[in-house]
């Protein structure tokens, strides 16, 4: 992952592309995505980032099919195209890790998980709700399993940017987050709001993305979410803090979300009060580095420049 | 060629050396060539017994075969490949499955490698006694071994097994198997007097396989031999149901690590052969292995060939064993 940038490094062929459509407003991913209410309950309805798409800005702009059942002759292209691994203000979302008859599939099997688990036994009760067999889940890596988990995480990554209008509304008027630190901490609670209908399961989840062949790819969703939960937050540091925000933020978020595993208080409060105590103490630690940092940096160009005036040559 | 890879070299040297030795041993000892009974006149039943002993010794050697040649480790890319598939797993519900049971039709399994794992997994693991699986090949000989070594499963699982005689090109002509000796069809000899491998001729087709009927199509290593790939691939989404699932175990490509390539190449293009030749007395046919593996497409092409033949996949559509030697590929048919 890089530092954000907003520039364009598609061609200047797609760039021409973009700019002969009509301008969109700009910034705020909130204005290109359709708000959706907030849920509470487990749905793969009320935030589809992937099969239909409510904005015609994402339809139009990338080849994805929306319908699993005609095989897509485009699929493999779309699979080849880079990465990207920034956010852009002026381009669409790139497609996701999952193809469209994956994405059906999961999604259908994801309304079992509560009852079922991250199991095969999900998988193949989502396989029938969508006219498929038992055996189509065995269409996915590994059995399906990880996929699924995988499946959880992009999907309520992916639904915070819907959740910005909401969390942000009352901005302004008191109660509301406003500073950079105070959006993080509202992103990463409404994240973890996100775990709720899958709490029950989420150490069996934990427990498959700690085995070594899944670390890899759920040690990159979580810098993805501390990622989006930054940007959404309207962090702009171009500086090593980007680093250093990231992947302090990546471990209390997935301190806060092993604390809520065990959490039986009344609405997560035990949690939500865990995740400010955490993010208070970093943010103390940020202001205590910075604070040495400073005091090092004046003194040692004082010395310099009390050198300077003995005469030494520095 | 580096200084690295020439040392990787000469203990690959050392090694071959040692392994051929060793199998001077095995041939001296313990290999005993086919009979040649061609010319002698014995009763039907000597016969069957006698031809059944040479696919014995067939099956053996094919086995050994592959275990020299990958180390054994063919055996833990067939049970992975089953296990990632799962076969006959059903979630509990009141009654049986709606759908009815599953079938599952194993390409070029004729010895049976592939289909006994799954009906293992499926009557055992699963407790899903309903699998059934049919095996299918061009090649009558294998299909007699597999046919022999069914025999040693328990009988439940016998009975959900049935052998077919099919070009996997055109499922719509296929034949029971009739074990050898046929009466119907002689069997042919070549200037030595052993049997000649006789393959599957439409034109003795009595039945077929229908479409929308599979529930789970896989071929292991058999798809690199298809003289015709892509109508194969046609043919399995005829006769898939909507929903099935098409798996392929296949060797692939390991060009994402240089030197691991190397080596697996001074392999298998120097020792491979030579395995071939001591223990098979056969160095053309895996002269020939070996430069199919190669010619065979790479595992991103192989992919877009499945999606071209109306497949959909799931993420990159492939997965890669031991570095890319071995790849399994897998492909949903969708809904109509």
């Amino acid at each position: 992952m890089h530092p954000p940038t907003v520039s364009c490094s598609a061609g200047a062929a797609a760039t021409r592309r973009l700019l002969l459509r009509p301008l969109r407003p700009a910034i705020l991913p909130s204005s290109r995505l359709t708000p959706a209410p907030p849920s509470r309950s487990l749905s793969s309805t009320t935030c589809r980032p992937i099969t239909s798409s409510p904005s015609p800005f994402n339809n139009k702009n990338n080849n994805r099919p929306t319908s699993l059942h005609r095989p897509q002759q485009k699929q493999q292209q779309q699979q080849q195209q880079p990465l990207r691994t920034y956010h852009s203000h002026t381009h669409p979302a790139p497609p996701g890790p999952f193809t469209p008859a994956e994405a059906h599939l999961l999604s259908a099997a994801y309304l079992h998980v509560p009852a079922h688990g991250f199991t095969p036994e999900a998988l193949a009760l989502g396989a029938r709700d969508i006219g498929l067999l038992d055996i189509s889940p065995a269409v996915l890596p590994d059995g399906g399993a990880f996929a699924l988990i995988r499946w959880h995480l992009y999907f309520q990554r992916t639904c915070l940017a819907g959740k910005v209008h909401d969390i942000f509304a009352g901005e302004g008027e008191g109660g509301a987050p406003r500073t950079v630190g105070e959006r993080v901490e509202a992103l990463a609670w409404a994240r973890l709001r996100g775990n709720e209908g899958v709490v029950g399961r989420w150490q069996e989840a934990l427990a498959i993305m700690a085995q070594p062949s899944y670390v890899p790819a759920s040690l990159k969703e979580l810098a993805q979410l501390a990622d989006e939960i930054l940007y959404l937050a309207g962090d702009v540091s171009v500086d090593p803090s980007w680093y250093t925000k990231r992947a302090s933020l990546s471990t209390i978020y997935a301190a806060a979300e092993l604390f809520q595993t065990t959490d039986t208080s009344p609405g997560f409060r035990e949690t939500r009060a865990f995740l400010r105590r955490r993010l208070d103490e970093a943010a103390r630690a940020g202001g205590a580095v910075r604070a040495v940092g400073e005091w090092v940096g004046f003194n040692a160009s004082a010395a310099v420049n009390v050198l300077r005036s003995k005469g030494v040559r520095i | 060629m580096t200084e690295e890879g020439r040392i990787v070299l000469s203990v690959l040297g050392a090694l071959t050396f040692c392994a051929i030795l060793a199998f001077f041993a095995i041939y001296f000892v313990r290999i005993k060539r086919p009979t040649h009974f061609g010319y002698e006149t014995v009763t039907e039943s000597e016969k069957r017994e006698r031809v059944a002993g040479v696919f014995t010794s067939v099956a053996e050697s094919y086995d050994r075969m592959n275990d020299l040649m990958s180390f054994g480790w063919h055996r833990v890319w067939k049970d992975h490949f089953v296990a990632s598939l799962n076969p006959g797993f059903s979630p509990l519900t009141a009654g049986p499955d709606p759908r009815g049971p599953q079938h599952i039709l194993d390409i070029a399994g004729g010895t049976g490698d592939i289909a006994f794992r799954m009906l293992h997994t499926a009557h055992v693991l699963n407790a899903n006694p309903a699998v059934r699986v049919t095996i299918s090949d061009i090649n009558r000989a294998m299909l007699t071994v597999g046919k022999q070594r069914s025999t040693t499963l328990p009988a439940s699982q016998q009975a959900a097994l049935s052998f077919v005689e099919a070009n996997a090109e055109n499922l719509s002509q296929t034949r029971p198997l009739h074990p050898y000796p046929s009466p119907l069809e002689p069997t042919s000899t070549d200037a030595h007097g052993r049997q000649e491998q006789a393959f599957f001729d439409p034109a003795t087709a009595t039945s077929s396989i229908p479409s929308n009927s599979v529930d789970l199509y896989t071929v292991a290593f058999g798809i690199r031999n298809f003289s015709n790939i892509p109508a194969a691939l046609r043919e399995a989404h005829r006769v898939l149901k909507p929903g099935g699932v098409f798996a392929c175990l296949e060797f692939s490509k390991a060009d994402r690590f240089p030197l691991f390539n190397a080596v697996y190449k001074e392999w298998s293009f120097r020792a491979i052969p030579l395995i071939g030749q001591l223990v098979a007395a056969d160095r053309d046919s895996y002269q020939y292995l070996v430069e199919s593996i190669e010619r065979f497409p790479s595992q991103r092409d192989f992919r877009d060939m499945i999606v071209d033949a109306g497949f959909v996949v799931a993420g990159e559509g492939y997965e890669d064993l031991t570095g890319g030697v071995a790849a399994i590929h897998k492909g949903m048919k969708p809904r109509a």
